[in-house]
């Protein structure tokens, strides 16, 4: 147990010299990645002075910019860039014979491998958000309490494993179908929505079945549910059944990615490579 | 010219060749961006049941600035988006040398010589979208307005396809191969809403100056779509023209550059 855990925080520590080698490509990205925040910021800004209104949703102008700025820190965690596509890659190529031949499980190594890309982002970046939560540090109002913020990092840590599983299972996938990009384009052009990545998804609540339907699907957990634990919209019940609800989806997917892996397997011919 | 022009025409029909080959993946990328369209759609019809107005922009006006905004995004992409992304891996892998030796513009040949088919369908839904939203603005036909919107969306064009040229010669220096077709996306957010939201702010406006003067990305989209259903003053159609020009010659002076600093060094 103890040999196997030393072994995938290796892979971790490798991989995150690896990541840190592209600082500068870390720093441009992160710069770009803030147009869309600030051009959304200010679509915002023009839509509550046109609807002359204080409140729209039950959200105030500084409520939403606090929200498009949690919901940045969600996708930190829960995004995964190239996960799937690089699975079926792998699959495809007949590359993935090197997990197969090695003592080492693909899933749990390219965790390692995402959960070292993670620090490595996080670290690269902490300055730049450092600098721009500071500067609206005034739509903030920090959590009360400590159970809140306990429930916030959970919701954070269930996402990471969330948003991790679900895009390994499309990768995996890749046995049946090989090629995943185009899925993965569906899926990703859904998410962006539905997560509540554009906008908070009580901005649908005149639309009561979607809303509940989203409740119980995996996409809010990615962004949504974690802004609104921190801006504590989400308390008592609504906070216990949400977290509940999100840990059954992380259980479930690594429970359905593992199923899947094992079934494509037996598939697995290890063509190419 | 007309040698160019007789080759573009080649390569355009190789690559439909190409694209009809795998029908079903090219009408899974067609569903993609139908899919994107009407995200977008979607997202502007939930915020303007909030609003009557987006910074002086009513409903049917911002809808066309959406069509503007898709059709000119479809327009790029179909013609240099994907040319420009293999860029950088040309260069890492040496492949580029085979491009030098052939005796034609490397600039056209790096950036021209295939056109993604299934992203033209973005260009047709962007003026249907248009069409759509100018018939129920209620605006009549103008005839000269329609003459500045087809030469200012030209220009529009020149301006993105310099900026992309240019994001694409710094990736050489700057960054990962992947990387370019999100930096461009990213760039180009700057160029999906009006320019009037940074009006107001006293943060946001020489941010709003500086992209529509300096760096004047925000022209691309906002100068066409206001010539059509605002008004835009001459100076500014003028300005985004002249910009257009200068930042043409500009990235083609950049990527030459760019072509100096190549070594071959893996072929």
């Amino acid at each position: 147990m103890m040999d196997s855990l030393r072994k995938y925080l290796k892979i971790l520590r490798i991989s995150l010299v690896e990541r840190l080698a592209y600082r500068a490509d870390f720093f441009l990205t992160t710069f770009f990645r803030f147009l869309p925040l600030i051009t959304t910021f200010l679509l915002w800004e023009a839509v509550y002075d046109g609807a002359d209104k204080t409140e729209i949703a039950g959200f105030t102008r500084d409520k939403m910019i606090a929200y498009l700025l949690l919901v940045q820190i969600s996708r930190m965690f829960s995004s995964m860039p190239g996960l799937s596509t690089g699975i079926a890659r792998d699959i495809r190529d007949g590359n993935l014979k090197k997990y197969l031949l090695q003592p080492i499980d693909m899933l749990w190594y390219l965790l390692s491998y995402r959960g070292a890309h993670k620090i490595a982002y996080i670290a690269t970046t902490a300055l730049p958000y450092a600098l721009l939560f500071f500067l609206f540090r005034h739509v903030f109002d920090l959590p009360s309490n400590g159970w809140t913020w306990l429930a916030y990092f959970a919701s954070l840590l269930l996402s990471f494993i969330i948003g991790f599983f679900f895009e390994a299972c499309i990768g995996v996938v890749g046995f049946w179908f090989l090629e995943v990009t185009s899925l993965m384009y569906i899926i990703n052009i859904i998410n962006f929505f539905v997560s509540g990545q554009m906008f908070p998804l009580d901005l649908l609540e005149q639309y009561p079945y979607v809303t509940r339907t989203l409740d119980l699907l995996p996409f809010q957990y990615m962004a949504y549910f974690p802004a609104m634990v921190f801006l504590e919209k989400k308390t008592d019940t609504d906070l216990i059944v949400g977290l509940l609800i999100e840990l059954g989806w992380a259980t479930g997917l690594i429970v359905l990615c593992r199923w899947m892996y094992r079934l494509g397997l037996r598939h697995y011919s290890a063509y190419g490579g | 010219m007309l040698r160019y022009v007789n080759l573009w025409l080649s390569l355009a029909k190789f690559s439909l060749l190409g694209e009809l080959a795998f029908r079903g993946n090219f009408l899974v990328k067609i569903f993609v961006e139908l899919l994107w369209l009407g995200i977008l759609l979607l997202f502007n019809f939930t915020i303007f049941e909030q609003t009557t107005k987006i910074a002086d922009w009513n409903i049917h006006e911002f809808l066309f600035f959406i069509g503007c905004y898709f059709a000119m995004g479809g327009l790029i992409e179909t013609l240099f988006m994907e040319n420009c992304n293999q860029f950088a891996d040309l260069v890492r892998t040496g492949d580029l040398d085979f491009f030098l030796l052939k005796p034609i513009d490397e600039q056209f040949l790096v950036s021209c010589r295939h056109i993604d088919w299934s992203c033209a369908p973005n260009v047709l839904l962007g003026f249907g979208v248009m069409g759509y939203a100018y018939w129920a603005g209620g605006w009549g036909f103008a005839p000269f307005a329609t003459i500045a919107f087809c030469v200012l969306f030209a220009s529009g064009a020149v301006l993105a396809y310099g900026f992309m040229l240019l994001l694409t010669s710094a990736s050489v220096w700057l960054m990962r191969n992947q990387s370019l077709f999100e930096m461009w996306w990213l760039f180009t957010t700057l160029m999906r809403y009006p320019r009037e939201i940074f009006d107001g702010n006293k943060w946001a406006s020489p941010a709003g100056w500086f992209f529509s003067f300096v760096v004047p990305i925000m022209l691309v989209t906002n100068v066409p779509a206001r010539v059509m259903v605002k008004t835009v003053e001459p100076w500014l159609a003028g300005f985004a023209l002249t910009a257009a020009l200068i930042v043409a010659w500009v990235s083609r002076r950049v990527f030459r550059m760019a072509l100096q600093r190549y070594r071959s060094a893996s072929s």
